[in-house]
C-alpha cells in the first residue's frame, strides 16, 4: 500500500493526467473520429449502451459508424486503481457525465468511465495512457 | 377622441350625441365631421394645432405626412357636408393607390407592389381605438371580431396613450374593421371607434422572440408536431390563437420568426420528416436554408400557397433530399410554360423527387453516393459477459445494498479492501430539477472541472475503508430498486473486475424524505474467496431521478423484510380488507398481500394494483375467488 506522501503525489497526478486525458479524447471524438481507435489497447473493450466491442478492427467500425458528435463534459472524477487489482500496471479509473449531440439526433446526457493504463511505446522512451476499457450509457437510454 | 396633448377638449369623448363639431377654434365653417368618419385617418400623438388627433381635414391644412403614408389628397372628404358623412361602404379611402389593390388579394396579384423593400412586401395597418385604453382587450377585440365581416387576428395588441392598437396586414381586414367603427356601443355609452392607418411592418416582428415567447412558440409548434410521422404542420402558423393570445407574432416570411422556428426544431426534432409551411406568406427561402443541413431526414416539403416568385428560391434549399414537394399557388408556377417544364425544373433540385403538388412522377435513376444520415445503435440492457460473472455480481449486488438499505452501513467494511478507494461526484445542472435538491450531496463532491485546488481534490477522495464506510454511513438512508439496476461489465482478468452499475434509489428519511434520485457507480473489484468480491475502488455518480424514471421505479412492490406467516387482523384492517378484495376483483388472499405491502395505506395499495393491473402483472390466479 502506497504511504502517505506518494499516495498524495499518485492523487495529485491522476488528476493532471485524467483532465489531459479527457480533453485530448473528446476532442478526437468529436473533431479527428477516425484517429480515435489509436488511444485503445489493442484488445480494449467499449461497452456501448450494452453494446459490447472490442479489438481495434471492431471499435473503428463502431466509431465510424456513429454520426458526427458534439460533446460537452459537466463532471470529471477519477481515481488511481490499487495495485492489487492490476497487478502492478499503472491504472486510472476516468469517470466523466455530460451531454452530447449526435448530428440528425436530439441532444442527450450521458456517463462513461474509462481504465487507462500506461503501456511502455515502442518509439519512445514515455510509457503513453491507452484506454483498457471504456464504458458509456445515455441516462436516459430506456425511453 | 382625446389625445394626451388635447386633454383641453373636455367633453371631446362624448359623441353619444351624434357627431359634433368639436374643434371650437377657429376652424371655420368647413370644419369637417368627426375625424372618426374619415376613414383613411388615424390618430396620430403628435401635437397638432387643429384637429384633435385625426386629420379632420380643414381644408389641407395641417396634414401630418409624417410617414407619408397618409397623404389626404382628395378632397371629397374635406367639405363639411353630411354626405361623406357617413360613407361607410364606399371606396373609403382615398388612396387608391395600388397599395390597396395589391393588398386585396392578399396573395398572388402582388406584381405591382414595388416598394423595392425585399423585406417588406406586405402592407400593413394599424388600426386605432382611440380611448381604447380603458377597455378590456379580450371585450374589444371579441366584440370587433362578432361584428366585422371579415375575420383578423390583431398583432401586437397594445396601448399607446390612450388609444388601443394593433395590425392588420391587409387593407380589406383594415376596411372591414373601420366599417365597424361606433357599432360598438360601451358601457358608458360611448361608442367605439376603429380608425386605420397604413403603415410599415411593426416593429414587434422586427425584433426576436423573447425567451418566454419562444417556449410559448414551443410548444404551439409541439402541439402541431405528429410524431408517428415526424411531421410538422406549420401552416399559416401566425394566426394560430395559441400564439395570438399570447401576442407572439411568428411571420415566418421574417427572419427572426424563422430562425426562432429553425432553433426550436432543430433543438427538438432534428429527424424531422414532413414539413408544412403553406400559408406563410414566404417570398424568399434564406433563413429556410439555413435550416437544411440540420434536419437530414426531411423529405417532404409544403411550401404551397406562398409568395415564392421564381424557381431560384429553391436553389436555397436544394440540399435537402426531398421525395415530396408541394409549390401550387407560388407566382413562381405560373412562370412555366407547360407542366413539363415545371416538374423537370423541380427535378433537377431535386433528384429524388417522386411527387410534385400531389401528382406521381415516375421514379427517377439515381447514383448510389447516398449519404445516409448515420443511425445509433440500438441501446440494450445489461451487459455481463459470462453467465458466471453475472452471477457473481448479481449476488455480490443482492448483498451489497441489502446493507446499503438497512440503514446501518457499518457492515460494508467487509466488502471493502484496506485500501479503497471511494469519491462522488454530482452534477451542477440537474436533469430534472426538482424540489428536492441534491443538496446533501453538494458539499461532498469531486468534480474536477471545478475543483482545482490540488488539496481539495485530495481531501475529498475517501482512502481506507474506515474512511470510506464513515462517509458512506453520512449519506442519507436509501432505498434501491434493485429489480431495476443495469450493469455493464467493463473489464475482467482473474484479478481485476471492474462495473458499472446504474439505476434508481429513493431516500428513506430527512428532509429529502421520497425524493428520488438516479446513480450511476463504477466498482473496481478483487476476487476474495470462492466467488465473492472485494471493493477496491468505488465511485458515485448521483442526479435527481427524471419523471420518467420515477414513474418506471419500484414498479414492482418492494420486498418486505419480514415474512412472518399471515398475522391476525384488526377489525379496521378486516374493513379494509374486504373493501379492497370487492373494489379491485381479487380475492382476500392477494388483497391481503397487496395491502400489508402497502402498510395498510388504502390508497396507496389501490394505485399499485391498478398500475401493476395496467401492465398485466398480476397473475389471473389473484382473482380466482
Amino acid at each position: 500500500m502506497a504511504t502517505g506522501v506518494d499516495f498524495r503525489s499518485l492523487v495529485d497526478a491522476s488528476c493532471r493526467y485524467s483532465e489531459e486525458f479527457t480533453n485530448i479524447y473528446y476532442d478526437c471524438m468529436d473533431k479527428k473520429r477516425r484517429t480515435l481507435t489509436r488511444l485503445y489497447l489493442d484488445k480494449a473493450t467499449l461497452v456501448w449502451n450494452g453494446n459490447a466491442v472490442s479489438g481495434q478492427a471492431a471499435l473503428a467500425d463502431f466509431f465510424e459508424s456513429l454520426p458526427s458528435s458534439e460533446f460537452s463534459i459537466q463532471t470529471l472524477d477519477c481515481q488511481p486503481v490499487h495495485e492489487l487489482a492490476t497487478q502492478g500496471q499503472t491504472t486510472l479509473l476516468v469517470v466523466t457525465a455530460g451531454q452530447v449531440k449526435f448530428d440528425g439526433h436530439k441532444q442527450r446526457y450521458f456517463n462513461q468511465n474509462f481504465l487507462l493504463t500506461a503501456q511502455s511505446s515502442p518509439t519512445t522512451d514515455q510509457p503513453v495512457w491507452k484506454i483498457a476499457s471504456d464504458c458509456f450509457r445515455f441516462q436516459d437510454w430506456n425511453s | 377622441m382625446s389625445t394626451a396633448e388635447d386633454s383641453r377638449y373636455y367633453n371631446d369623448h362624448d359623441d353619444r350625441v351624434g357627431p359634433k363639431f368639436r374643434n371650437r377654434k377657429g376652424r371655420g365653417p368647413f370644419r369637417a365631421p368627426l375625424y372618426s368618419d374619415q376613414v383613411t385617418v388615424g390618430p396620430r400623438s403628435r401635437p397638432r394645432g387643429g384637429p384633435r388627433g385625426g386629420r379632420v381635414p380643414g381644408p389641407r391644412a395641417r396634414f401630418d405626412d409624417g410617414d407619408g403614408d397618409v397623404a389626404m389628397s382628395d378632397s371629397s372628404s374635406q367639405d363639411g357636408s353630411s354626405q361623406h358623412r357617413f360613407n361607410p361602404y364606399g371606396r373609403q379611402n382615398r388612396r387608391t393607390d395600388d397599395r390597396f389593390e395589391r393588398g386585396r388579394g392578399g396573395g398572388r396579384g402582388r406584381g405591382g407592389n414595388n416598394r423595392g423593400d425585399a423585406a417588406i412586401h406586405n402592407t400593413w395597418f394599424k388600426m386605432s381605438i382611440p380611448h381604447g385604453k380603458k377597455y378590456d382587450k379580450d371585450w374589444l377585440i371579441r366584440g370587433l371580431q362578432n361584428i366585422c365581416s371579415v375575420p383578423f387576428t390583431p398583432v401586437h395588441f397594445h396601448t399607446e396613450g390612450n388609444r388601443a392598437q394593433f395590425f392588420v396586414d391587409d387593407s380589406t381586414t383594415a376596411n372591414a374593421l373601420t366599417r365597424v367603427s361606433r357599432k360598438i356601443t360601451d358601457k358608458e355609452g360611448y361608442k367605439v371607434t376603429v380608425l386605420m392607418n397604413p403603415c410599415p411592418p411593426p416593429a414587434c416582428l422586427l425584433s426576436e422572440l423573447k425567451s418566454a415567447d419562444l417556449e410559448h412558440l414551443k410548444q404551439c409548434m409541439a402541439k402541431r408536431f405528429d410524431g408517428s410521422q415526424q411531421a410538422l404542420d406549420l401552416n399559416n402558423i401566425r394566426i394560430d390563437p395559441d400564439l395570438v393570445s399570447q401576442n407572439i407574432d411568428v411571420t415566418l416570411n421574417t427572419k427572426n420568426s424563422m430562425r426562432a422556428v429553425n432553433k426550436i426544431i432543430q433543438e427538438n426534432i432534428p429527424e424531422l420528416v414532413c414539413l408544412n409551411l403553406s400559408n406563410n406568406k414566404l417570398f424568399r427561402l434564406d433563413y429556410l436554408s439555413e435550416l437544411v443541413s440540420k434536419v437530414p431526414h426531411l423529405k417532404i416539403l409544403n411550401l404551397s400557397h406562398n409568395e415564392l416568385k421564381t424557381d431560384r428560391e429553391l436553389d436555397k434549399i436544394k440540399g435537402l433530399k426531398l421525395v415530396e414537394l408541394w409549390l401550387e399557388r407560388n407566382p413562381l408556377c405560373d412562370y412555366f410554360k407547360d407542366q413539363a417544364t415545371y416538374v423537370s425544373a423541380m427535378r433537377e433540385k431535386f433528384p429524388r423527387l417522386l411527387k410534385l403538388d400531389g401528382q406521381d412522377l415516375p421514379p427517377p435513376i439515381v447514383f448510389d453516393v447516398e449519404d445516409t444520415p448515420a443511425v445509433l445503435p440500438p441501446c440494450k440492457l445489461s451487459y455481463y459477459g459470462s453467465e458466471e460473472i453475472k452471477n457473481a455480481i448479481l449476488a455480490f449486488l443482492q448483498q451489497y445494498y441489502s446493507v446499503y438499505d438497512s440503514g446501518d452501513r457499518q457492515p460494508l467494511l467487509d466488502a471493502y479492501h484496506d485500501g479503497a478507494i471511494f469519491s462522488l461526484t454530482v452534477p451542477f445542472t440537474m436533469v430534472n430539477p426538482s424540489r428536492c435538491s441534491l443538496g446533501e450531496y453538494h458539499k461532498d463532491t469531486r468534480n474536477l472541472k471545478k475543483i482545482k485546488d490540488p488539496t481539495t481534490r485530495f481531501r475529498l477522495l475517501k482512502h481506507t475503508r474506515l474512511n470510506v464506510v464513515a462517509f458512506l454511513n453520512e449519506l442519507p438512508k436509501t432505498q434501491h430498486d434493485i429489480a431495476s439496476l443495469n450493469v455493464d461489465v467493463n473489464t475482467f482478468t482473474n484479478t481485476l473486475l471492474s462495473f458499472t452499475v446504474s439505476g434508481v434509489f429513493k431516500e428513506v428519511e430527512g428532509k429529502s424524505r421520497d425524493s428520488f434520485r438516479a446513480f450511476s457507480r463504477v466498482f473496481i473489484t478483487v476476487p476474495a474467496g470462492g466467488t465473492s468480491l472485494c471493493i477496491v475502488n468505488d465511485e458515485l455518480f448521483v442526479r435527481n431521478a427524471t419523471t420518467e424514471e420515477i414513474r418506471q421505479a419500484f414498479v414492482a412492490p418492494a420486498p418486505t423484510p419480514s415474512s412472518s406467516p399471515v398475522p391476525t387482523l384488526s377489525a379496521p384492517q378486516q374493513e379494509m380488507l374486504n373493501n379492497f378484495s370487492q373494489k379491485s376483483g381479487m380475492n382476500l388472499e392477494w388483497s391481503q398481500k397487496c395491502l400489508q405491502d402497502n402498510e395498510w395505506d388504502y390508497i396507496r395499495a389501490g394505485q399499485v394494483f391498478t398500475d401493476l393491473k395496467a401492465q398485466g402483472k398480476i397473475p389471473d390466479v389473484a382473482f380466482i375467488k
